[in-house]
């Protein structure tokens, strides 16, 4: 009876997982767990997708907890293939935890256990999980430095290239399989990977290959995330043009699939492509877009780029205002959320616009005006001194010269 | 001062755009992890399919 009970639950578990509830799901298999079972073969399967139902609901402590009792448990009872799928599902929540190395023994693992089998399909999913870690380890490294694509230190580069050969290899399996949807996440992947090593040429054939297979699947979801990484591609091939028309379509497919998130983010990748076309006014609009959805979801970090950005577009339209107010916005926001290079940067912005309107204000003998600009925006928390201090920073903030020809 | 002021306006104009900041933002989109699944089901299927198959037979033998 009690046997039959466990199995209820855990049935009922798989049944609500896969309408999507995984929290429901995740219930129903605790409880069937306290029931317990003899059976080790069904609790490894509650186990298993207890680890996923947490993955999911992206509690990945939780999630490493059930997985590596799965693993434990099909090492027990010398179910090969189980401890294949348990050594994955452990080394993609490894990975998700930044624990880089413990996930590559984990994947090598599902992938050596998988050609052991013969199991192809295994070993595909294998070769997808490894490319999948030693990206986001390059990615990780990458991101502590501030690199443009394609200017990484040996260490990233290395993980990187590392990705890319796993790519590589699970689509020539997948492709053998026939499996188009491995093919498309692949394609993906693969672009984003070739993105950050800074071949953007590959990067736009392996994301057009992507954006063909979304569509073979009317997958409006994954067709989106080609277009937006299309979009990014463009930029930094310096085709501005192309890259607007893509971002276009992004918008128009998060507006269909009522993701305000994900319409925010192509507003804004839309008004920094505008900026680089040096069509300000486009700019301006789309800036706008973000900064409205930004207020909207409560995210003050997208508020105050959305801020620094449009002081920036105002400034290049010599509307400087404008360019004052948001600037002051995005220094109060800067302060707000303790970002200290947005804080310098704000800073630097408003004393520079002072500077060009002060001047232009003591033309029209309006003395008063040029310190009151100067007083309030620098809060009493600076005296005057610091101005010829951030003054000189500003030369610093200039970009080198062939970046600019680069992005004119 | 005019000059001056529309010199600073320029110069101003000059640094505005394109930094490597705006470049940053760009989100890369990656596609979704595929995790391997277990399923009771799977299992419990092939309990009763054995049985069945069990029974199948052996009414066959039976008859």
């Amino acid at each position: 009876r009690m046997e039959a009970s466990c199995l209820e639950l855990a049935l009922e578990g798989e049944r609500l997982c896969k309408a999507g509830d995984c929290r429901a799901g995740v219930s129903f298999f605790e409880a069937a767990v306290q029931v317990g079972t003899e059976d080790l073969k069904t609790l490894s399967a509650i186990y298993s997708q207890l680890g996923n139902a947490y993955f999911y609901l992206h509690e990945y402590a939780k999630a490493l907890e059930y997985h590596h009792h799965d693993l434990t448990l099909a090492r027990t009872i010398g179910d090969l293939l189980g401890e294949a799928k348990a050594s994955g599902n452990l080394g993609n929540t490894l990975k998700v935890l930044g624990n880089f190395e413990e996930a590559i023994v984990c994947c090598q693992r599902h992938l050596d256990i998988s050609r052991e089998l013969n199991d192809k399909v295994g070993e595909a999913r294998a070769l997808y999980n490894l490319g999948n870690v030693y990206h986001s380890k390059g990615k990780n490294v990458a991101s502590a430095g501030t690199h443009d694509p394609g200017e990484l230190p040996d260490d990233v580069k290395n993980a990187l290239q590392k990705a890319a050969n796993y790519y590589e290899e699970n689509l020539t399996l997948v492709t053998e399989l026939g499996d188009r949807a491995a093919q498309g996440r692949a394609f993906g992947n693969l672009g984003n990977t070739h993105y950050l090593l800074g071949n953007f040429r590959s990067a736009v054939l392996a994301h057009e290959q992507r954006l063909l297979i979304a569509k073979e699947f009317g997958d409006h979801s994954a067709e989106r995330r080609a277009y937006s990484n299309l979009g990014n591609a463009h930029v930094f091939l310096g085709e501005f043009q192309t890259a607007s028309e893509y971002y276009k379509k992004t918008l128009q497919l998060a507006r269909q699939l009522q993701d305000r998130a994900v319409e925010a983010q192509a507003c804004y990748s839309l008004g920094n492509t505008y900026t680089l076309l040096q069509d300000y006014e486009k700019a301006i609009d789309y800036h706008l877009k973000h900064l409205v959805i930004a207020q909207e979801l409560h995210d003050r970090i997208g508020e105050g780029r959305a801020c620094w950005s449009l002081g920036n577009a105002y400034t290049a339209l010599g509307n400087h205002d404008q360019a004052m107010h948001f600037a002051e916005r995005h220094l109060e926001i800067s302060r707000e959320v303790g970002d200290r290079s947005g804080e310098l940067t704000a800073r630097l912005n408003l004393s520079d616009l002072q500077m060009v309107l002060g001047l232009s204000y003591s033309t029209n003998n309006s003395m008063m005006a040029e310190s009151q600009v100067a007083d309030t925006s620098w809060n009493g928390t600076r005296p005057r001194v610091g101005r010829r201090h951030s003054m000189e920073n500003m030369e610093l903030m200039k970009l080198t010269p062939e970046k600019v020809q680069n992005w004119n | 001062p005019q000059p001056l002021a529309g010199h600073q306006a320029a110069e101003l104009q000059s640094k505005v755009v394109p930094s490597k900041q705006i470049l940053h933002s760009d989100n890369m989109e990656m596609e979704p992890e595929t995790m391997e699944t277990k399923s009771v089901t799977d299992y419990f299927s092939k309990l009763h399919m054995g049985s069945l198959v069990y029974s199948c037979t052996s009414k066959r033998k039976n008859k």
